[in-house]
């Protein structure tokens, strides 16, 4: 309502066209049906514009007589009475219509209508034609999208009625396809309304219709306009949701390369691993000899010279056979490979060693003896060699065996001890006198660590068999990283770091000047 | 617009000596209030029993619109018709002002009399040239003659509803605001 104040010039304005209200709409029948049901008094009258004015009762067709019987009589206030020519319509139901149609009419001013049937008042009533009005619907009702989401924009044409048009109500009804009810829409004074609040990517179906708002003029709800449909906006991405997955994207993204930089040796061993490249291991193979092995083999001056490369590895131990045990094996016509016959008669050597050191010297004796035999065993099979492995500055490591009976029960495992003589001699320290040093007891000269260079080589026949019962492999070892610690003691023998494994016969360490068990070599690589 | 139309009161205000006409009051939402409370005043009649009487006939004027004798006549008279319209409602309805003794039926006579004064400023909002009809109100035309409170509140209604309203919605000054 407008505010007024005690002066009129300081009077306060609204907008013209405003949405009153939202509800389900009600059922809108045809007019003559909608009057019938929507007039409760008779006859029903309504003003179609500023000038046609009509009225009608419906009687039933049996009861019904002649429209001669009939008499339609009005008088506007203040005026003399006229009566109005009556027409019938036939209607739905067995029913007639008696029809009372007017072209000048007179507005705020009471009209008294009177009925007569042969002298008979049936019908009496009282209005006022500018609040019966019954509008015709809305014309070009038109949907639109307005470019926001969950929107729409109805317009439409209202009825075409001078000094009404800002006492026009609208109603506007839409509701999503396939939905039988709907929402209605409350627009004054305006042709045209936005729909907010719609479902986005759905079609909707919009009617309008209008009526007098009542104070001026009123009348009666019109009919509804042709639906007319219209699909909404499809839904747009809220932007909240998008740079909040952006932002989470990013995070994680960064969590990935943090865990790939502090792992990226471990990915890159995965997805590139290291191709092994012998050349290493085969100097000169493949630049010089072009891969031709048995060239190289050739030219490496012979045998089983194995690299410090290969040696050295540290991934895992070569287990060092022994070449030749003295009595077993002196009918074997091909060196160095041990026969596994020789293990087991190694045990009794193991067992004779333990019984005491007062034999030493009878062992010396048999050792060289051992040893002799062995040199030219090997001077058989390897011509060429000579005496450049004693000559060899390399540093090489002698095993030697106890005498042993050829009856003793062969075994096959090498994991088996044996009564093995371990000779080391440094890369400068000639074999001879590091076995004299070793029968003795004494100190050696240098035995300790392993060259990184030295090679495998067999005892050249220089070599001085320590005593009887030994048979001495001379094997210039080339690889191995394990540091032997000064011979100054004989109880060191026995400690030597280069048992790795499980030392098996527990030689109490004064009697213990051989070493007895099997060894690992560990490569350096 | 609002905004525009405070700093021009206020501009009035605190600039007494320099008189400007009034600006045009189209918006028709007041002259619906004073319809309203005119409906108010019909409606409280019909429940006066004692006390709501008129003593002597008074000298209403005719509510009847037809658009198109309407529309035949020119502004003057539309103007003129209207104004002698108000005048003679403000009559009757101090007459009755002075024979009610129904405190509450007198209250809506005392409101509508000064709505028929709002309305008369509208006019003169309006740029409607002021007219003051004849004193006597005997044998004017387009007036009728009512005995009852009941039909004096029922002519002012439809005469605010019918040439009152006619009169501001067919104004120049307000055909210009909506061009």
């Amino acid at each position: 309502m407008p505010v007024v104040s005690p002066h009129p010039d300081q009077w306060t304005y609204w907008e013209s066209c405003f949405t009153l209200t939202r509800r389900t709409p009600p059922p809108s029948p045809p007019s003559a049906s909608m009057l019938l049901a929507a007039e409760p008094e008779n006859p029903k009258c309504f003003a179609e514009g500023r000038k046609a004015f009509t009225c009608f009762w419906e009687e039933d067709e049996e009861r019904a007589g002649p429209v001669e019987q009939y008499s339609f009589t009005y008088a506007y206030q203040n005026e003399n009475g006229s009566r109005c020519p009556l027409t019938v319509a036939p209607a739905a139901g067995g029913k007639k219509l008696f029809v009372c149609h007017l072209d000048r009419i007179q507005m705020f001013v009471q009209l008294d209508i009177q009925v007569h049937r042969e002298s008979v008042m049936i019908h009496n009533r009282s209005l006022l034609v500018e609040l019966v009005f019954l509008l015709d619907p809305p014309e070009n009702v038109t949907v639109s999208s307005t470019g926001h989401q969950g929107q729409l924009n109805v317009s439409w044409v209202p009825p075409p009625l001078k000094y009404m048009d800002d006492s026009m109500i609208y109603e506007v009804m839409y509701a999503k396809e396939g939905d039988p009810a709907g929402q209605v829409e409350v627009a004054r004074a305006c042709s045209e309304l936005i729909l907010r609040g719609l479902q986005a990517a759905t079609r909707y179906r919009v009617e309008v219709r209008v009526r007098l708002d009542g104070i001026t003029y009123s009348g009666y709800w019109s009919a509804w306009s042709d639906p007319v449909w219209m699909e909404t906006l499809p839904a747009d991405l809220d932007p909240l949701i998008v740079s909040l997955t952006f932002i989470i994207t990013f995070i994680l993204f960064l969590l990935c390369l943090i865990v790939l930089l502090s792992h990226h040796r471990f990915f890159i061993k995965k997805v590139w691993p290291t191709i092994p490249v012998p050349d290493s291991k085969f100097q000169g193979l493949f630049t010089v000899y072009g891969g031709d092995l048995q060239e190289w083999l050739r030219q490496t001056s012979g045998g089983l010279w194995v690299t410090s490369a290969l040696l050295y590895s540290e991934e895992r131990p070569s287990p060092v056979e022994v070449l030749s045990e003295l009595n077993l094996c002196r009918s074997l016509a091909s060196p160095p490979l041990p026969p596994k016959a020789c293990n087991a008669s190694t045990q009794r050597d193991e067992r004779e060693l333990s019984n005491g050191s007062d034999s030493a010297q009878t062992d010396e004796w048999r050792a060289t003896q051992q040893q002799h035999w062995l040199m030219e065993r090997l001077r058989e099979t390897r011509p060429g060699m000579g005496s450049s492995l004693l000559e060899s500055q390399d540093t090489y490591v002698t095993l030697s065996t106890n005498n042993h009976s050829e009856e003793d029960h062969v075994d096959d495992t090498l994991e088996e001890a044996l009564p093995l003589e371990m000779h080391v001699a440094s890369r400068k320290t000639p074999l001879s006198e590091f076995h004299s040093d070793l029968g003795s007891g004494q100190q050696s000269s240098g035995s300790g660590r392993l060259s990184s260079q030295s090679s495998f080589e067999y005892p050249s026949q220089g070599w001085t068999p320590k005593g009887p019962g030994y048979t001495y492999m001379a094997v210039a070892d080339s690889g191995v990283s394990m540091d032997y610690s000064p011979m100054s003691r004989v109880d060191d023998l026995g400690k030597v770091a280069l048992y790795a494994n499980e030392y098996k016969n527990e030689i109490p360490p004064h009697r213990r000047p051989f070493l007895t068990r099997q060894y690992h070599v560990h490569d350096d690589g | 617009i609002q905004i525009y139309k405070v700093l021009f009161i206020l501009l009035e205000w605190t600039c007494p000596g320099l008189p400007s006409p009034p600006r045009p009051i189209c918006d028709l939402r007041v002259l619906n209030h004073f319809i309203q409370e005119a409906r108010d005043a019909e409606v409280a009649m019909k429940s006066c029993r004692d006390g709501c009487g008129l003593t002597e006939l008074v000298s209403v004027p005719q509510t009847t619109v037809n658009f198109d004798d309407w529309e035949r006549k020119n502004a003057t008279e539309q103007a003129q018709e209207v104004q002698t319209g108000l005048w003679l409602l403000h009559q009757a309805l101090g007459l009755l002002q002075a024979s009610m003794t129904d405190v509450d039926l007198n209250n809506h006579i005392d409101n509508s009399i000064r709505n028929l004064l709002s309305i008369n400023a509208v006019l003169r909002s309006l740029n409607i040239q002021e007219y003051t009809p004849p004193t006597s109100a005997v044998g004017l035309e387009g007036t009728w003659k009512v005995s009852s409170v009941a039909e004096v509140l029922q002519v002012h209604v439809n005469f605010l509803r019918g040439k009152v309203r006619l009169l501001l919605v067919g104004a120049e000054a307000c055909q210009q605001d909506v061009s």
